[in-house]
């Protein structure tokens, strides 16, 4: 539903996306993760035909976006909610972006009651709060009935219901068949949001996948607690290849399995007291997956698990 | 049902926003208030003073301009209104909303136009007209006055408004083109203020040639029902300006889709 083919865009000297290639599918949804400063919101802007890339394309179902018949009724979308002119009022922020596209002034009133803003609907846009924003910018996104739907960051500045809420919403908006993709630096986010992961580092694509099989890519450690420290150590390091450090509480290992290290421990007849395999969290599996990749790293403190 | 997006729908959105943001409601009445109160003011005050005034003065007063001289400030009005009604999407960023819902640049560049042109005329010839009128009849009975069933008279009234129109519309494209409210604002009063201060310094034949270019000295010869000395005839001086005004828009739009938003 949206194609993304050699994307490439600078900003004076600086590459902002960088040979972009993904596509995303409808029914499902799919999250855009890459840290601050990553690219998303260009590609996004791009996608929408805000900006125009140096090259490459971007296609909505087939078509650049300025050449669909009727925007609003194809694509939906949300990039920066206070991006509104803070004068008028929700209601005739809405009706102006109907009129355009022809749709009826009582869908309105519709997805001003679907987003919950129907009681602040003649109130100016200048005094929302980020999180009623938001929700404008969904209702907003929502006007046309769209098929294909973008959401940049659309978590931020919601409360907890709010953002569960909008968790539900994007489901029901997938299982309806409609393409939804989402952006997000929060990798514990697009976790319990996103079906489908696309990840990018500096514009540029890394990798794209379910959460379990991103985490897969990423091995864990394997702790140990045995009788002789020194001796498993001299049968791991025999082994080959094995990375592991001792300490007084025990052995911690890379590269290995539970099951690897239980053989080896038996074969070396060392007596095991515990044997732990230890996951990635997602956030180090993010870190893993972006750390070449880091716009805006802190230098010096790097982040090692 | 045929919901494409056309010209006449996105007049329709832009009328709408247009319409439903204070500063062009505040914009609007000001250019009312300066020209129409500057008027009754001005008339009122040359109502009383007309016996002593003299009769060199008497002999060269002109009804028609004295009534319009509210134009003069309503310009700026009129400026403002054009200038923001494209830099505050960007000051807001709301263009990217508006170039979300309507993605034809050209088209939507030219709907801005229609709404504006289309307000700003009406809102100029009523301003004009109401101080022409309400001007003449404080002047009744004691200035002499001029009527509309005079030709020249009834083409100063008119292209007062047309003039006010034009100067929005040069505001807008230099909105296109600028995108700062405050930067466009700026050269935009520059323009029409220091630009003639400045060619007060040169020399007089270069004031001869060129002053009848200025927008300022265009929209004089536009509102004076006599000919006035080295400026264009009224029509010629309409012409220029809406020249300059197509000049300015069709930069503006260019720039704006070629450009990222």
């Amino acid at each position: 539903m949206i194609k993304v083919e050699h994307l490439t865009k600078h900003y004076h000297n600086t590459i902002a996306v960088d040979d972009l290639d993904f596509e995303v599918r409808p029914g499902v949804v799919t999250g855009f993760l890459g840290p601050n400063g990553s690219g998303k919101s260009t590609t996004m802007r791009i996608i929408l035909g805000l900006d125009h890339p140096n090259k490459g394309r971007a296609t909505v179902k087939g078509k650049r976006y300025a050449e669909l018949r009727d925007p609003m009724q194809e694509v939906g979308a949300l990039l920066d909610a206070k991006a509104i002119h803070p004068g008028r009022s929700a209601r005739n922020h809405l009706r102006a972006l109907a009129a355009s596209n022809r749709i009826p002034y009582s869908r309105v009133d519709e997805v001003l009651e679907f987003a919950g803003i129907a009681s602040v609907a003649q109130k100016k846009v200048g005094s929302f709060s980020l999180g009623m924003s938001q929700r404008l910018g969904i209702a907003a996104a929502l006007l046309g009935d769209p098929e294909v739907l973008l959401f940049d960051e659309p978590v931020n500045g919601l409360d907890p219901e709010g953002i569960r809420w909008i968790r539900d919403f994007f489901r029901t908006l997938a299982n309806e068949g409609r393409t939804v993709f989402v952006s997000s630096h929060l990798m514990s986010e697009m976790a319990v949001t996103a079906d489908q992961i696309i990840v990018i580092g500096r514009g540029k694509f890394i990798t794209q996948g379910s959460i379990d099989t991103l985490t897969a890519t990423v091995k864990g450690t394997v702790f140990v607690r045995a009788s002789n420290h020194q001796q498993l150590l001299a049968a791991l390091t025999a082994h080959g290849g094995v990375t592991a450090d001792a300490n007084d509480d025990g052995v911690t290992i890379g590269s290995l399995t539970a099951e690897q290290v239980g053989q080896i421990a038996f074969d070396a007849g060392v007596v095991i007291y515990e044997l732990t395999p230890q996951r990635a969290s997602l956030e180090e599996v993010f870190m893993e997956l972006t750390s070449d990749a880091v716009e805006y790293g802190s230098s010096g403190v790097r982040h090692e698990s | 049902m045929n919901r494409d997006i056309s010209l006449g729908s996105i007049v329709r959105s832009e009328w709408l926003k247009f319409r439903s943001v204070r500063s062009s409601i505040t914009g609007v009445v000001l250019t009312l208030v300066f020209t129409i109160g500057l008027a009754a003011l001005i008339s009122s005050v040359v109502r009383g003073h007309w016996a002593t005034m003299g009769t060199a003065r008497q002999l060269t007063f002109d009804p028609v301009s004295s009534s319009l001289v509210g134009v003069l400030l309503a310009q700026f009005a009129v400026g403002v209104i054009g200038a923001l009604f494209v830099t505050s999407e960007y000051s807001s960023g709301s263009m990217r909303t508006t170039l979300t819902a309507v993605p034809k640049r050209i088209e939507l560049t030219f709907a801005k136009l229609l709404v504006l042109l289309a307000s700003m005329l009406v809102v100029g010839e009523v301003a004009c007209f109401g101080s022409f009128l309400l001007g003449q009849s404080i002047y009744s009975g004691v200035v002499p006055t001029a009527s509309l069933s005079n030709g020249a008279t009834l083409r100063a009234v008119v292209l007062a408004g047309v003039y006010l129109t034009l100067l929005s519309a040069l505001a807008f494209g230099l909105g296109l083109i600028m995108r700062h409210s405050a930067a466009c604002i700026s050269v935009f009063v520059g323009v029409l203020l220091i630009v003639p201060l400045i060619f007060a310094f040169l020399p007089q034949s270069w004031q001869n040639a060129g002053e009848k270019y200025l927008p300022s000295e265009l929209g004089h010869a536009m509102v004076s029902p006599t000919p006035v000395a080295n400026e264009f005839g009224p029509w010629t001086s309409l012409i220029v300006l809406a020249v300059y005004a197509v000049v300015l828009v069709t930069i503006g739009t260019t720039v704006f889709t070629r450009r990222d938003a």
